[in-house]
């Protein structure tokens, strides 16, 4: 029995719309999808459009004040869908927290401490070869380390060989494009999005059926990058690289972090192949071997923070920052994503039923999955779409068993979101984390970087749009 | 050891100026010149969330810093002390560090200048982090102290801050680089004060005999040192304590109404350091009076 909730209209900005959502108020809803509103999903819509349009409008205020503004978008949630749903709400609340936030901020902090240990000292000539060298060992280690890491310890180096350089920011822009997000496909660490499509079912190494979009993709940025980088290296006229000082051999200083981050890759593999049963925290039933995967990852960071001299840290200019960033922002999130998950997976019986009929073809989740991620952060944008996919093939049927049955029945339409999700995070500074922080230390370091849609019209649609039209014609169509 | 060029790092927060005031004086020893630091933060102006990096806001700080210093300049330069200004962007620690060693400053003059409430610790975290990796002698200022005595509050204003210096020694290198330090003081030290505390760790478990050897082993050594001082054309007189190291310190500072404590700071027992703190830093934790700390090469 439905029934109005009159509390709501103090709290839900748009009268006219409460009554529908009011009316999911009372009693249990084992199907919340079915009935939440279409303008539940505001908050989600809120968040992301404030991450969008603050850092370019008002980047000062948003520096500032961005954990005030994504816990205004989830309390506008939050408090709203406690006061409907009460008890299956709490229980969304908890299963998100428990099992999807905690698990990506832990792994992300475990990836970020470990990477932020290893330090790439030495004198590096920028040449187009070693430049292209630097890219290629990025992309490599980008699907071990994350985008994050990977970026982390690369981009300074770069940075550094390249500084006598006159032109620089193409470089800053493809290692953007290759080192902080498409080299992150291959596997669960490598970007935020397949690590949540791990947490929910996809096994470890499936993911490296994107092997062969990888490899397209980077092989086509990595021709044109050594190309652009020739023409203007000799258009700069460069014989030598200046004589500043002696030049001190390449080493790689904490190497001993590889170790650590062969113990991530473990932890993370053996959560993906153990079953040691559930065990119930706050009501939410997790995997044990999930929580002890978190357990081991903690630790693991501990124990890098604890064998890596503080002078190393300092050296690679390591700050907790930007992974508090991401944490204070995450939180607001994944909670505000919940109605949108929750509609999407509730099919044809949901709001979103126009948005599940007309998103077939893997087509259509390949470029709607990176159009959206471009703009708003991959990571929900792929469960959202993970969502519209089992919404749309297998409504109703828990989530788990629906992931299983889409890599049986339906694998491309998971690689195409995938694809989408990873690659389409490069298309603007907005679209994957590293990216932001590539550009604030390039240009920290002087490096000048092209405007928010500088970016875009300059590099990303002319060179990224051409590499995803090939893939798409390749395995999407 | 001689000072001749200083790092003077800056928030430019209260009374920064007067305890640069407190400087000057060293003209008449070897002081040439003196080094502005100023740290921008990385998080203020860098990793904007999905933005990048605020260079406007840095340019606008980096102005702003530069007329500060360009102000202080023009006093410094009307004493005749040569002035640099540096201002960077990164982490306060170790960017002051790093400054430190890459300018070859002889002293890095560190610590907040006011302090507003009556708690135990002068010493803030990032002083402590300084004073503790520094391998350059580093004077915690302490220009305004606020501190219990006595049960009531008392403010205290550090002027004149060289001219009754307290060496505290342990007979360590360290503290012998302190003494050549106090020893390059002459002008400006009035007077000079040595002291020696037998430590309970030492005297615990002694006999009466023993204890008299160590009592004359330590006169002896402080009156060296008088004389040493005394040499060098600054008059000097000694004191030997017995107790808790850090607090009879303190207690001698007082007596004598010492301007300044100096202290040489080993870091040799990590262990104890990190549990407890040193015995220097403890002192520079709990005296209210500004603290130059010597460390080991």
């Amino acid at each position: 029995m439905r029934k109005k909730n009159p509390g709501l209209v103090l709290i839900l900005l748009p009268g006219v719309f409460l009554p529908s959502f009011a009316y999911a108020g009372g009693g249990a809803h084992p199907n919340m999808g079915e009935t939440l509103p279409l303008y539940s999903v505001l908050p989600f819509v809120g968040m992301l459009l404030s991450i969008a349009l603050f850092p370019l409008l008002a980047p000062k205020f948003w520096h500032h004040h961005f954990g005030k503004v994504s816990a205004f978008w989830a309390v506008m949630l939050v408090v709203p869908l406690l006061m409907a749903y009460k008890g299956t709400a709490v229980y969304e609340i908890l299963h998100i927290v428990l099992a999807d936030y905690v698990p990506f901020i832990i792994l992300l902090g475990a990836l970020y401490t470990v990477s932020g240990g290893i330090l790439l000292k030495g004198t590096l000539r920028g040449t187009p070869g070693v430049n292209t060298g630097i890219l290629l060992i990025g992309t490599v280690l980008a699907s071990w380390m994350g985008t994050t890491g990977a970026a982390m310890l690369l981009i300074r180096p770069l940075l550094k060989a390249n500084a006598h350089r006159k032109n620089r920011t193409f470089m800053v822009v493809f290692f953007i494009f290759l080192v902080a997000n498409i080299g992150g496909s291959l596997t669960p660490l490598g970007d935020p999005p397949l690590f949540l499509g791990f947490l929910r079912g996809v096994p470890f190494f499936w993911t490296f059926n994107l092997l062969p979009h990888m490899l397209i993709a980077a092989s086509v940025l990595l021709f044109l990058y050594y190309f652009m980088d020739s023409y203007f290296y000799k258009k700069e006229g460069i014989t030598a690289a200046p004589d500043d000082g002696a030049k001190e051999p390449l080493k790689l200083e904490g190497s001993y972090n590889f170790i650590f981050l062969t113990g991530i890759i473990g932890a993370v593999l053996m959560s993906g192949m153990a079953k040691w049963g559930d065990i119930s925290i706050l009501g939410i039933h997790r995997g044990l071997q999930d929580v002890v995967r978190d357990g081991l990852l903690a630790l693991i960071a501990a124990l890098s923070m604890a064998a890596t001299p503080k002078t190393l840290r300092e050296e690679n200019a390591f700050t907790w920052f930007p992974i508090k960033e991401v944490a204070i922002l995450f939180i607001g999130i994944f909670l505000t994503m919940i109605p949108c998950l929750k509609i999407l997976q509730a099919g044809t019986k949901g709001e979103l039923a126009l948005v599940i009929s007309a998103v077939r073809e893997p087509v259509h989740y390949f470029w709607i999955t990176g159009a959206l991620s471009s703009f708003l952060d991959n990571a929900p944008t792929y469960l959202t779409f993970l969502s519209t996919a089992m919404g749309s093939f297998y409504p109703g049927i828990p989530e788990y068993q629906a992931v299983a049955l889409l890599i049986k029945d339906n694998p491309i339409y998971l690689l195409a979101i995938s694809a989408g999700a990873v690659f389409f995070g490069a298309v603007t500074y907005i679209g994957n984390a590293p990216n932001f922080m590539v550009r604030s230390i390039a240009e920290e370091a002087g490096t000048p970087m092209p405007s928010f849609f500088g970016y875009m019209l300059k590099y990303s649609l002319p060179i990224l749009g051409s590499v995803f039209v090939l893939i798409t014609f390749i395995f999407f169509i | 050891m001689k000072i001749e060029k200083i790092l003077f790092p800056t928030k430019f927060r209260e009374l920064a100026f007067n305890a640069l005031e407190q400087l000057v004086v060293l003209k008449k020893t070897e002081l040439k010149e003196i080094v502005f630091l100023y740290v921008i933060p990385r998080e203020e102006v860098g990793f904007v969330p999905y933005g990048g990096y605020l260079k406007d806001e840095e340019e606008r700080i980096r102005e702003e810093a530069r007329i500060r210093f360009e102000d202080w300049q023009k006093s410094l330069s009307a004493e005749g002390i040569d002035s640099k200004i540096i201002i960077e962007v990164g982490s306060p620690v170790p960017n002051i560090l790093a400054a430190s060693e890459r300018e070859k400053v002889d002293l890095v003059v560190v610590g907040r200048k006011k302090k507003i409430s009556p708690e135990m610790s002068f010493v803030g975290s990032h002083t402590l982090q300084l004073i503790t990796r520094s391998k350059i002698p580093a004077l915690v200022s302490k220009y305004m102290v606020q501190f219990d005595s006595n049960g009531e509050s008392v403010t205290r204003v550090n002027k004149e801050i060289f001219k009754r210096p307290l060496l505290a020694s342990d007979w360590s290198e360290p503290s012998e680089r302190a003494l050549n330090l106090l020893m390059s003081f002459k002008g400006v030290a009035e007077k000079a004060f040595v002291c020696h505390v037998v430590g309970v760790k030492i005297s615990k478990g002694l006999d009466k005999s023993e204890l008299y050897r160590i009592e004359k082993e330590s006169k002896e050594r402080l009156q060296s040192y008088c004389e040493r001082l005394k040499s060098a054309g600054i008059d000097a007189e000694t004191h030997l304590g017995a107790g808790k190291t850090p607090l009879e310190i303190i207690r001698i500072s007082r007596e004598i109404e010492a301007s300044m404590i100096i202290m040489g700071t080993t870091g040799k027992d990590h262990l104890h350091e990190l549990v407890l703190g040193s015995n220097s830093h403890r002192v520079a934790q709990m005296s209210e009076l500004p603290t130059l700390l010597v460390p080991q090469i």
